[in-house]
């Protein structure tokens, strides 16, 4: 499959792993696949949300989570992640949206696995999704941003 | 960051809060303690590095091998 992925969806899947070390997270999810599409400019415009916004909300969902526990993180800023070490393996729902991307080129007889498949994929992804879960927090019309996707 | 308040009665309705939480908001807050964990341990064997700390002693605070540690975090 990765063969047939265009050069922007590459990088993109390049950019998710750096937001999942940025994160401390042990496994590339959904929502590093989000962050890292917004690394580009095709996809952000389309979804018409910043890098920075989608982190900042992704933060936002810790915080309010870690409140809920007792745990104060207000003001708290990230410290730079080493870029060694294992490189995270994909969590079952960032496989899905993989499979997911594959079925949108498919369907559209494309050859090459665009950033437009990647996203339509990641509108898919359901309720306890973390991108779900972010696109939510960004406010993002979903209907909307698949209309968006599907003319790009 | 500021101190959590963990004291007295607090932890007593903390102890109902996180058990009768959500679990999209307590799951996540799983989550979120974990990349927490892993934000605070670089920040702190950067700092252990810095006063002198040998990769066998920064490994034995973590409770992991001195391989592991130094892995990660060599530069």
């Amino acid at each position: 499959m990765f063969e047939r992925f265009s050069d922007d969806t590459r990088k993109i899947l390049g950019f998710a792993m750096e937001e999942a070390r940025y994160s401390g997270d042990k496994r590339l999810g959904t929502d590093h696949l989000l962050l890292g599409a917004l690394h580009d400019p095709g996809p952000a415009g389309i979804l018409g949300v910043t890098l920075d916004q989608a982190r900042a909300a992704a933060a936002a969902l810790d915080r309010t989570a870690l409140a809920s526990i007792g745990i104060d993180t207000q003001g708290f800023e990230r410290v730079t992640m080493p870029s060694r070490g294992k490189k995270p393996p994909f969590s079952s729902g960032a496989r899905s949206v993989m499979e997911g991307m594959l079925r949108y080129a498919m369907d559209r007889k494309s050859r090459q696995i665009t950033t437009a498949n990647l996203l339509l994929s990641l509108l898919d992804r359901e309720e306890h999704d973390p991108a779900a879960a972010l696109l939510n927090k960004l406010g993002v019309d979903r209907a909307e941003v698949r209309r968006r996707a599907l003319s790009s | 960051m500021r101190q959590p308040r963990l004291t007295g009665m607090e932890t007593d309705d903390l102890s109902a809060q996180i058990h009768s939480l959500d679990p999209a908001i307590g799951l996540r807050a799983v989550g979120a303690l974990h990349r927490l964990a892993e934000q605070v341990e670089a920040a702190q064997v950067r700092a252990a590095r810095h006063h002198g700390w040998t990769w066998e002693q920064i490994g034995d605070a973590l409770g992991v091998s001195r391989q592991s540690v130094h892995a990660k975090y060599r530069e």
